[in-house]
């Protein structure tokens, strides 16, 4: 920030009107506007804390938090597992860890919407299939029950999302001195004891990064979710995200739906700053 | 370096100019048709929703502009449900509000009330079926004017009734009804099909809005103004609902849960899986693109049965024309001409069942060929006054798929008995209403 000239000023000019016109802005009219009676058109009154209060009582929102909760706790740890996972097996120097790569990280660029769509008739059709076929109970019946919807939407974005930590993992690995490890090995460290101790400690930034991305992430899913199970069977799958959004525009409640809005704000960033917080004091200086 | 620190501000400064000029939108350049104007040319801004017709639209309003050449009419289509109420409001809280646009239903009439013109001075409104005009009358104030009509009830495998040897069109009461579907079933393997029905029960609106308002109707006498008025909603019919909603879910290829439209409509009823689904004319047009054979000669319709109210079918309409009161009195004139032609006059007519596919809401179209035959008994329906009305446009916003349906959800589920889907849905209605 020490280079005050003109040029940088005018350098970021475009990204700062941007960053203001669609987000700033938009977001202090936003919370304003939660505070009033705002329909979409106009706000006639003042109404205080009375949406907040509100919204508290409600039944569906504070089941949809308790439900994005429950599933961004699963996905945390599932994400990261996988991730981790696959980022050890791709860095092992395999023959085919380029082509691994790739196909790992394929489903992310796949658009969420259009995965909700392939794993919809994955989880109806071809499960229907293979539970009538092997008999097992199980197979069937997938996303018509709030248990199978949650795990669908779970197994969804495992898969869509792993690929995408992974990379992140990668390129952490990789940075871990070869020395390191090379002398824990003569030091007669086993496989576990030098992940454990070494690369575990070493890759604890990616962590942040990837606590954070995931948790955040997982908070605000909202097209896997419409696209899978689209809040069904009767409301019992349906993540905050999407339940502001049905606030907002099938209830045309706009103003209230901007209080849920800002609650659900508070939520994602308390709980994802406390965590980078906490990561940030874990991690080993190199 | 003066000069490098020149070009790096010239470079910065346009990039920032075209962001900004990125940024600006003038109004006023939304014309799709119509190609400029005298200076006294009537200019109509029409702010229309229907995506599926904009083609067939913009080509009958060119032929009213060479017929009129002193009105000019742009149109300007924002599709699909909720984007269009959300452009609306858009379009006139930022002052560019159009003259003529769409309210759906008594809500948005509500909402948009100030705004609207009477249009009772009109042909249009004075041929308007009965019942059609009921969701934007106001105190004999006619708000709006209906754009068609639409039907729903049980479409049926003509084929696979007549294979099970089952009459359709004897089918009058609930147990006859039941009856069929146990015939049906007994022989589907013979039939080579899955099941009687395909419910798809994921879909709240099939629950809510269409199910429930074949029994929701007679207590509101029919009328979606009564029930955007009641305080409370009754389920006078609620043990007749079950049991249509508990004989759909039985005879179901299943899980019911999990069935979509696309489904229950393309996979299974398209393609001879099931014998009857619970859905209206405008499915015509995706069974027609599986097999358009089987949808010209194949599938019957049939009222779903009600005590008492034997051989009605539910018909209403989905959406209005209304025309901005706040635009200039020739305008106002001029788009109330435009409304009355389209619907009116022989060519209009004429368009508006062929082109558009409508069922007219309108009298005077005995003439018409309807565009297909489950339109064309809807029709034969709407004009026998053999109807139900749609009031479950009357009721709270939502409330038919987010209380409702997903009660009767929540029913099909298992987790909770049918009493409770009519009390979680009774306080629903009465808390929206208090």
């Amino acid at each position: 920030m020490s280079n005050k000239s003109l040029a940088f000023w005018l350098f970021l000019t475009p990204v700062i009107l941007g960053l203001g016109v669609v987000v700033v802005i938009p977001f202090i009219y936003g919370f304003i506007y939660s505070f009033t009676d705002w329909n979409g058109i106009t706000a006639t009154e003042f109404l205080g804390f009375e949406n907040y209060i509100n919204l508290f009582q409600e039944k569906e929102f504070m089941n949809s938090i308790w439900f994005t909760t429950k599933f961004a706790f699963v996905a945390v740890v599932l994400l990261n597992v996988f991730g981790l996972g696959l980022a050890l097996i791709v860095t092992r120097n395999l023959k085919s860890s380029n082509l691994l790569r790739t196909v790992f990280f394929m489903p992310n660029l796949i658009g969420g919407l259009i995965l909700g769509f392939i794993w919809q008739f994955i989880f109806i059709s071809v499960f229907g299939d293979i539970g009538d076929l092997t008999g097992i109970e199980g197979f069937n019946g997938w996303l018509s029950t709030a248990d199978t919807g949650f795990w669908g939407i779970v197994i969804l974005t495992c898969w869509q999302m792993a690929g995408y930590i992974m990379i992140i993992y990668i390129a952490y690995l990789e940075n871990i001195p070869k020395d390191l490890i090379e002398a824990a090995k003569i030091d007669g460290a086993n496989g576990f004891q030098r992940f454990k101790n070494i690369t575990f400690p070493l890759v604890a930034p990616a962590f942040t990064i990837s606590m954070f991305l995931t948790l955040s992430m997982s908070f605000k899913i909202y097209d896997q979710n419409l696209s899978l199970t689209n809040g069904g069977p009767a409301n019992q799958t349906q993540m905050v995200a999407m339940e502001i959004v049905n606030t907002a525009f099938s209830d045309n409640d706009m103003a209230y739906a901007q209080a849920k809005a800002v609650i659900f704000f508070l939520i994602v960033s308390v709980v994802a700053l406390t965590q980078v917080y906490y990561n940030k004091k874990r991690e080993v200086e190199m | 370096m003066q000069k490098k620190k020149f070009y790096t501000g010239m470079a910065s400064a346009l990039l920032a100019s075209t962001v900004l000029a990125g940024c600006s939108f003038s109004s006023g350049d939304s014309d799709s048709s119509g190609d400029g104007g005298s200076e006294d040319q009537v200019t109509v801004d029409v702010f229309q929703f229907k995506v599926e017709f904009k083609d067939q639209f913009e080509e009958l309003v060119e032929m009213y502009e060479e017929e009129n050449p002193d009105v000019n009419i742009n149109v300007k289509t924002v599709g699909g449900g909720n984007d269009y109420g959300q452009a609306l409001k858009t379009a006139f809280s930022s002052g560019e509000d159009p003259d003529v646009f769409n309210v759906g239903g008594p809500a948005d009439v509500d909402e948009y009330e100030d705004y609207l013109t009477d249009l009772s001075d009109t042909e249009a409104a004075d041929a308007a079926l009965e019942g059609t005009l009921s969701a934007v009358d106001r105190d004999g104030e006619i708000l709006g004017l209906p754009f068609n009509q639409e039907g729903y009830g049980l479409l049926y495998n003509k084929q696979v009734f007549e294979d099970a040897g089952v009459d359709a069109e004897s089918i009058e009461s609930m147990d006859d009804l039941e009856e069929a579907a146990q015939t049906i079933d007994e022989q589907k393997d013979d039939l080579g099909i899955e099941a009687p029905f395909a419910l798809p029960a994921k879909e709240q609106w099939v629950l809510g809005n269409h199910l429930a308002n074949t029994f929701l109707a007679t207590e509101f006498d029919n009328s979606l103004s009564e029930a955007y008025e009641a305080d409370t909603v009754e389920f006078e019919q609620g043990d007749q609902m079950q049991r249509f909603l508990d004989l759909q879910a039985d005879y179901s290829v299943g899980p019911v849960l999990s069935l979509d439209y696309s489904q229950q409509v393309e996979e299974h009823f398209s393609l001879g899986n099931v014998a009857m689904i619970q859905q209206g004319n405008w499915v015509y047009n995706t069974i027609e693109s599986m097999d358009p054979e089987f949808a010209e000669e194949n599938v019957g319709l049939l009222p779903i049965p009600v005590e008492g109210q034997e051989g009605k079918l539910p018909v209403g309409v989905s959406n209005n024309w209304a025309v901005n009161n706040e635009s200039d009195e020739e305008v106002i004139e001029a788009s109330k001409d435009f409304l009355d032609w389209m619907y009116m006059s022989d060519e209009g007519k004429k368009f508006v069942t062929e082109e558009f596919k409508f069922i007219p809401a309108y009298e005077g179209y005995e003439d018409q060929d309807i565009a297909d035959p489950i339109s064309e008994e809807v029709y034969e329906y709407a004009s026998a006054e053999e109807t139900l009305g749609w009031v479950f446009m009357g009721a709270p916003t939502s409330w038919t798929e987010d209380h409702l349906g997903s009660a009767m959800q929540e029913y099909l589920g298992g987790d909770i008995e049918w009493e409770q889907v009519e009390e979680q849905a009774r306080e629903g209605w009465e808390d929206a209403r208090q």
